[in-house]
């Protein structure tokens, strides 16, 4: 099956235009400023470039607006799966009878282009809890509806560890395609029938089969290229860091690692795998309102607050355990996949300089230390990690 | 739709000099603006900015603050602090855009009924001219919720 | 220009490593310098106390580790805190505000003639006006007098920022309502509500805040434009005349809201108001909780 083509820049561009033309929304990276009112950038009332916040996942207005040329985008695409808020239902009370307003469910069909390989990924891992006790309706409305398209990454810095994870940079997991860059423009890998959907439905943009030419394995080049980069970055035994974290629950060294978070919280916010959301209900004036769920953060003290005013975890170190616990031990034990796919966000996000391959590292050279009798796991032997 | 606009306006008093002095005003039968929701409290020294933002979140296009004159309180300072609290609200509302002709103080003591009036007609003459709030209603959640729930300015119904 | 490297660090380590072996602290919280940058660390080994640094890159405000929520922070016994100028005014507001007594803390007070905006770096840079961070610019307190060791020399004012925040306040000012709440509810719109800024607060010390009440609940704490203005406009509001300029809420949002305009205007206001300027003296009341009988009431009908 002829399943690799190729997209020139302008065709890529021009994909996007037909798919805004159809009326299906494209979200992809775009350039974006800290200052979103016109007045305010001509008034130079903010130039405040230390915290400058240059590319995004946006709805593409234009297609001219697709752009490929900067970083890691702000945040995860979670948000466009897992709003910062979004209403579940609402109600109306009329005397002794209250009227409950379900939301849509199912959703327009939409595309992500240029996605990065961390991001997509993240949402198959999500996935897992999605539909695991409970199967949360709107989270998977939205995920049938995208098609999402990858775009392999040369690596952003050295924060980035997805291969550490059982990642990689030109990863399709939770994708349904991935496109590289090749000269002229990008080798198009369709994954899923919904990838394979996107060139069949748009072949005027996409060029033949591109499998044994010099573009394919200038395509393969540059994959196992961005593998390696990242992989310089952070090597850990992804394994046996889960044993090792959930046999150390009282270990020191998960304090010591903690001991300078300010409990933020921006770590999660940024995470393209932390779900965690509260429910609230917001009264709108007498007798009706809306219940929403909006993110919620373990790193907040009211996450475990007991209606008793007993908080099982009462401080920030016990709080940042409890993220670092759930991505690396919990999580894996539970679904078999780390909560975690190396995107490096929370670090570079910490102004506080927690830095999450510090962290790994560390825990890494703990469990791998011999003669630890707390860990049974600790000598069983090391294996590849992905 | 302008012409029609009925402003609406709620005043959050104090229980000793302005809430007496608006009673005052109504049995000296005097005729003002009907556009104002009275709270009652016991001081302006309970009224917190956030009473403010909730009230023009719940749909008010004007608000009013009242209490005791200077050196009037019931509780000897409350309004003392209050006048600090709410310079400091009303400048900082300003510097976001807020117009400052929506947030009406005054003191008004138990025998001031006829000023209350003046207070009251002024500052429905002021947001009159305004118009109504909408930039603020335009900051709900997404119209698609909104539509349900209904503008602000339709919340009649008990 | 000046020195990216304060002088001082061996009398600061020295100071340090005297603290922890006489037994008169237990931890030294300063700065380190990690792969990202430099960051806060905790020493509680005095052979340890080499790994403290300070320089143009050092701009954390420590003081936030004293906040009376950090139990574990607490558990480590006395401490012995590394301040810049700026982060003293901070310790003295919690001590204002009886969130914490002068004993409980040894306060090492370096000599800063201004941080950079950017600390994520290798190496300190020299400032100048494109690098330093513009709260920096007409620091009053490079003499603090709170603390109960100084060491360095005398540094020199920082250098003006290319643009300095109180020419952005007055930019805002300048404009008109409208504008002046478009520019608002469209930097409000990006807040997440992380609570980023309440968190690294030195300040922010309510055990539970009221934006975490909900019955009722006074502010909506969905990331809806109307919420996230009552929240951003309440966490101002409640540090008006507290806030002692550190930055850190605005260093911290992930999302970049300008929270330092909001921050700067208030202190302009209760310096208009009520020749209030936050200082390092902790008798020196806040000018919210006080009042004089003639103050301003021109707004007031």
């Amino acid at each position: 099956m002829s399943d690799r083509y190729f997209i020139s820049d302008a065709d890529l561009r021009g994909l996007a235009a037909d798919l805004l033309g159809a009326g299906t929304e494209v979200i992809a990276p775009v350039a974006t400023d800290i200052c979103q009112s016109p007045s305010a950038i001509a008034a130079s009332a903010c130039s405040l470039d230390h915290s400058l916040v240059d590319i995004d996942y946006r709805a593409l207005g234009t297609a001219d607006q697709l752009d490929l040329s900067r970083g890691l985008p702000q945040l995860s695409l979670k948000g466009y799966f897992l709003p910062e808020h979004e209403a579940l239902c609402r109600w109306k009370q009329k005397g002794t009878t209250t009227e409950v307003i379900e939301v849509p469910t199912e959703f327009a069909p939409r595309v992500v282009l240029a996605a990065k390989a961390c991001d997509a990924a993240a949402l198959e891992v999500v996935d897992k809890v999605m539909n695991w006790d409970y199967e949360d309706e709107l989270w998977n409305g939205r995920r049938a509806a995208t098609t999402i398209v990858n775009l392999t990454c040369p690596m952003i810095d050295d924060s980035c560890f997805c291969t550490a994870v059982g990642a990689a940079p030109d990863d399709v997991k939770g994708a349904d395609g991935l496109l590289t860059p090749v000269a002229g423009g990008y080798v198009y890998e369709p994954a899923t029938d919904k990838g394979r959907a996107l060139a069949e439905a748009n072949k005027a943009r996409f060029s033949g089969d591109v499998e044994a030419d010099t573009l394919g394995r200038e395509a393969d080049d540059e994959r196992a290229a961005a593998r390696e980069r990242v992989a310089a970055n952070l090597e850990i035994d992804a394994a046996s860091v889960r044993d090792w974290i959930d046999t150390h629950f009282e270990d020191p060294l998960l304090s010591q690692l903690a001991i300078r978070c300010n409990g933020c919280g921006a770590c999660t916010s940024v995470c393209p795998t932390c779900h965690c959301f509260d429910i609230v209900d917001e009264q709108e004036g007498v007798g009706r309102g809306t219940r929403r769920r909006c993110w919620d953060t373990c790193q907040a003290p009211t996450f475990t607050l007991h209606a008793s005013g007993h908080n099982p975890r009462d401080d920030q170190h016990v709080r940042y355990r409890q993220r670092i616990n759930h991505k690396f031990a919990i999580y894996p034990l539970k679904f078999g996949e780390v909560l975690c796919t190396g995107c490096g966000r929370c670090t570079r996000v910490c102004h506080a300089g927690q830095d999450l391959v510090e962290i790994l590292e560390a825990i890494d050279i703990a469990a791998r230390r011999p003669g630890d009798d707390a860990d049974p796991a600790a000598d069983e032997p090391a294996e590849a990690a992905s | 739709m302008t012409a029609d606009f009925e402003p609406r306006i709620t005043a959050f008093v104090c229980n000793w000099c302005t809430y007496t002095g608006a009673d005052l005003a109504g049995t000296s039968r005097l005729h003002m603006a009907s556009n104002v929701r009275i709270i009652r409290l016991p001081c302006t020294g309970r009224i917190d900015p956030l009473f403010i933002i909730k009230a023009f979140e719940r749909g008010a296009d004007g608000v009013i603050v009242s209490g005791c004159h200077p050196a009037d309180c019931h509780y000897t300072s409350g309004n003392y602090h209050a006048r600090r609290r709410f310079a400091v609200f009303h400048d900082i509302m300003g510097f976001v855009g807020v117009d400052p002709r929506r947030m009406t103080f005054s003191w008004v003591s138990a025998s001031e009924g006829a000023k209350w009036k003046d207070v009251v007609d002024q500052a429905v003459s002021n947001v009159r001219e305004l118009g109504p709030f909408e930039a603020y209603r335009a900051l709900a959640p997404e119209a698609v919720e909104a539509e349900t729930v209904g503008s602000p300015g339709a919340e009649v119904t008990p | 220009m000046t020195e990216p490297i304060y002088t001082g660090v061996d009398d600061l380590r020295r100071i340090a490593r005297e603290l922890l072996e006489a037994g008169d602290v237990r931890v030294i919280i300063g700065w380190e310098h990690a792969r990202r940058g430099a960051r806060p660390v905790f020493v509680s080994d005095p052979a340890e106390t080499d790994k403290l640094i300070f320089d143009t890159r050092c701009v954390h405000n420590l003081v936030t580790y004293l906040n009376p929520r950090r139990d574990a922070v607490a558990e480590f016994g006395k401490i012995g805190l590394v301040v810049k100028g700026c982060d003293v005014k901070a310790v003295a507001g919690l001590l204002r505000e009886a969130q914490l007594t002068r004993d409980d803390v040894v306060l090492i007070g370096v000599r800063c003639g201004g941080v950079l905006e950017e600390n994520e770096l290798p190496a300190a840079l020299a400032l100048t006006p494109e690098n330093v961070a513009p709260r920096c610019y007409g620091c009053d307190n490079r003499e603090p007098t709170l603390t109960d060791h100084l060491v360095g020399e005398p540094q020199p004012e920082p250098p003006r920022p290319v643009m300095t925040i109180d020419e952005r306040v007055a930019v805002l000012d300048g404009q008109p309502l409208e504008e002046r709440w478009a520019f608002w509810t469209d930097q409000f719109s990006k807040c997440v509500r992380c609570y980023a800024c309440r968190q690294v607060c030195p300040l922010c010390i309510c055990e539970r805040c009221i934006v975490e009440k909900t019955q009722p609940q006074w502010i909506e704490s969905s990331s809806h434009p109307r919420g996230n203005f009552s929240w951003n406009i309440t966490r101002a509001v409640h540090l008006a005349g507290r806030c002692v300029d550190c930055g850190e809420c605005e260093r911290f949002c992930p999302v970049g809201i300008p929270l330092s305009l909001l921050n700067r205007k208030l202190q302009h206001i209760v310096r208009d108001r009520y020749e209030y300027t936050v200082s390092d003296d902790p008798e020196n009341a806040a000018p919210i909780g006080d009042y004089r009988l003639d103050d301003q009431q021109e707004f007031i009908k």
